[in-house]
């Protein structure tokens, strides 16, 4: 199958016009500029590979998985399978029986506050989370919170952006069953340090689990070395496709918790007088799962390691301090997470425009970012702002692409004061 | 008379190219200042909900006529905002509740993202709805 890997040799030095050659709508333009797309912290763009591993499935190999005893689904199940092995491999998982996948993150994390907090977590327990979360590492836990009596602690944030351990730690106790935290902030670009964060939280007794929506696309992740009891990423904002997250669990905790959906796929056996359940990863299956996007995660994981996270982590780092001073050198510029151990999202705010305006100018010069709360408005109100203009930063942005962006920035100022 | 607004509106807008309009819109917001809508009236229930950045519209009727004062954080908002009030006010009743979607996608003319012309069909409803009259809804076939 198309399950190609560029035959770029893999070196510490990322050849970034290389890249933006496998990614196609990157030559696109918009309002007759050419495209800067500067909002892959929402979603990222896809390169040819895993288009082309999607669709050599659609069109030589697609059936549904796990059922149907014909060629075709035997080999879309393998395939299928494949791609939960290198989902394993990637987080450095034990096994790929701890990988479950789900739509998203949102449901990586509802299915575990659900199904292990329903089981495990009983009224005037706690479950902490940060200020820097998003709502879909807030919302599951009030929900669990309304029905079971759970008690929600928030961890801070400085005003810098910093989470500082200490100050988590101060709310850690014998009450704490679960800590739920970003691995890396999206707003902010925070990146949390979570094997201390596993540690103290396991050293209280709690299980631990980590939103790596964004981290993960800075990686590397390794789920044992930090000790993670949950941990969820996205497809989508890996240049992978949308549809598919992935919720990883340590196997003995997958298999203590009862199912969250219930349906075909997810069960041992079935009858009216009741039914019994497969074991983890297929016990969080329930009904049909995103088949091609897992083969295109499969695709994208392939992807982003052959490129190597050396040379990602090393481009990244440049292009966030190179925004950081071309941003900082504009008058009334106000960027909003310096933390000393960020990932190359910059979101920022100039003085007298509002974030939508600033963010509708920048459109029109054919730059793409995000604007708003971020789905953090716990985090804007900690911090008394409205919403940021958020540029995040990829593997396939430039320092030019930066200078853009940096001039767009002047002529909002000009337009609107 | 404001459908003469509303006719001037649309005829400098059709004359306009797509960055033209944009800065046509910022230039409306510009010349709003603060007695236009003043401080006071923007309390949450003068607040549409459900937009982006912040808007808020009062309605006053006088003489069997509708009229609107609207305000927004956002500059180009407020433009939109300044455009809708001005085009829509001094209408009857009757006249409020003819007005269509049609009408407000000619003030659009693909200047602004999709999202801006839900916002300003949000507004178009609010505006009948503070009139007391039914909301335009999308006729079959449109």
């Amino acid at each position: 199958m198309a399950d190609t890997v560029s035959d770029r040799p893999n070196s510490s030095v990322l050849d970034v016009e290389a890249v933006r050659r496998d990614f196609p709508i990157l030559s696109e333009t918009v309002y007759g500029k050419p495209l800067v797309f500067m909002d892959s912290g929402a979603s990222a763009q896809k390169p040819r590979q895993v288009i082309d591993a999607m669709r050599h499935c659609m069109e030589h190999q697609y059936s549904n998985v796990h059922r149907g005893a014909h060629y075709l689904s035997a080999a879309t199940t393998d395939a299928f399978e494949q791609a939960r092995d290198r989902v394993a491999q990637f987080l450095n998982a034990a096994s790929p029986d701890e990988i479950i996948f789900t739509p998203n993150v949102t449901a990586a994390i509802n299915l575990v506050a659900h199904a292990y907090g329903r089981a495990f977590l009983k009224a005037g327990d706690e479950v902490i989370v940060s200020e820097m979360e998003h709502h879909a590492n807030i919302v599951p836990w009030q929900l669990l919170a309304e029905a079971t009596g759970v008690v929600l602690r928030v961890a801070p944030v400085e005003d810098d952006g910093s989470f500082r351990i200490e100050r988590f730690a101060e709310l850690l106790n014998d009450r704490t069953k679960l800590v739920s935290i970003t691995h890396c902030s999206n707003v902010l670009g925070t990146n949390v340090p979570a094997k201390e964060v596993a540690r103290l939280a396991h050293a209280a007794g709690a299980r631990v689990m980590f939103d790596g929506a964004q981290a993960v696309v800075h990686g590397p992740v390794d789920v044992r070395d930090i000790d993670a009891d949950f941990y969820g990423f996205t497809a989508h904002k890996l240049y992978g496709p949308s549809g598919l997250g992935v919720l990883y669990g340590k196997l003995d905790i997958l298999n203590s918790m009862p199912p969250f959906l219930g349906g075909g796929d997810m069960i041992d056996k079935v009858s009216f007088k009741g039914s019994t359940f497969k074991e983890a990863p297929h016990r969080f299956e329930a009904g049909t799962p995103a088949i091609v996007e897992a083969i295109g995660l499969h695709a994208a994981i392939n992807y982003v390691a052959d490129i190597g996270f050396d040379a990602i982590r090393a481009h990244e780092a440049g292009l966030r301090d190179y925004a950081h001073e071309r941003l900082s050198a504009i008058d009334g510029m106000r960027l909003i997470g310096t933390a000393p151990d960020k990932a190359a999202i910059i979101s920022f705010l100039v003085d007298g425009l509002h974030p939508y305006d600033v963010a509708a100018v920048l459109d029109r010069q054919g730059v793409a970012c995000r604007v708003g709360h971020h789905c953090a408005e716990p985090l804007m109100d900690r911090l008394g702002i409205i919403g940021t203009v958020r540029a995040t930063l990829a593997m396939y942005n430039t320092k030019a692409e930066i200078d853009v962006l940096g001039e767009a920035i002047e002529k909002a100022k000009k337009m609107l004061s | 008379m404001a459908r003469e607004e509303y006719e001037d509106f649309a005829e400098a807008l059709e004359a306009l190219d797509d960055d033209m309009r944009f800065e046509f819109l910022l230039d409306l917001a510009k010349k709003q200042d603060a007695s236009d809508f003043p401080e006071e009236w923007k309390t949450d229930a003068n607040l549409m909900h459900g937009c982006m950045s912040k808007v808020w519209l009062v309605h006053e009727e006088r003489e069997g006529r509708h009229w609107f004062r609207g305000a927004s954080e956002a500059a180009i908002v407020k433009g939109l905002v300044h455009m809708m009030v001005q085009s829509f006010s001094g209408l009857t009743s009757e006249e409020i509740r003819a007005i269509s979607l049609d009408d407000v996608r000619r003030l659009n003319l693909g200047a602004l993202t999709f999202q801006r012309q839900v916002g300003m069909m949000a507004m178009l409803k609010q505006i009948q709805k503070l009139a007391g009259q039914p909301v335009a809804r999308e006729t079959a076939g449109a």
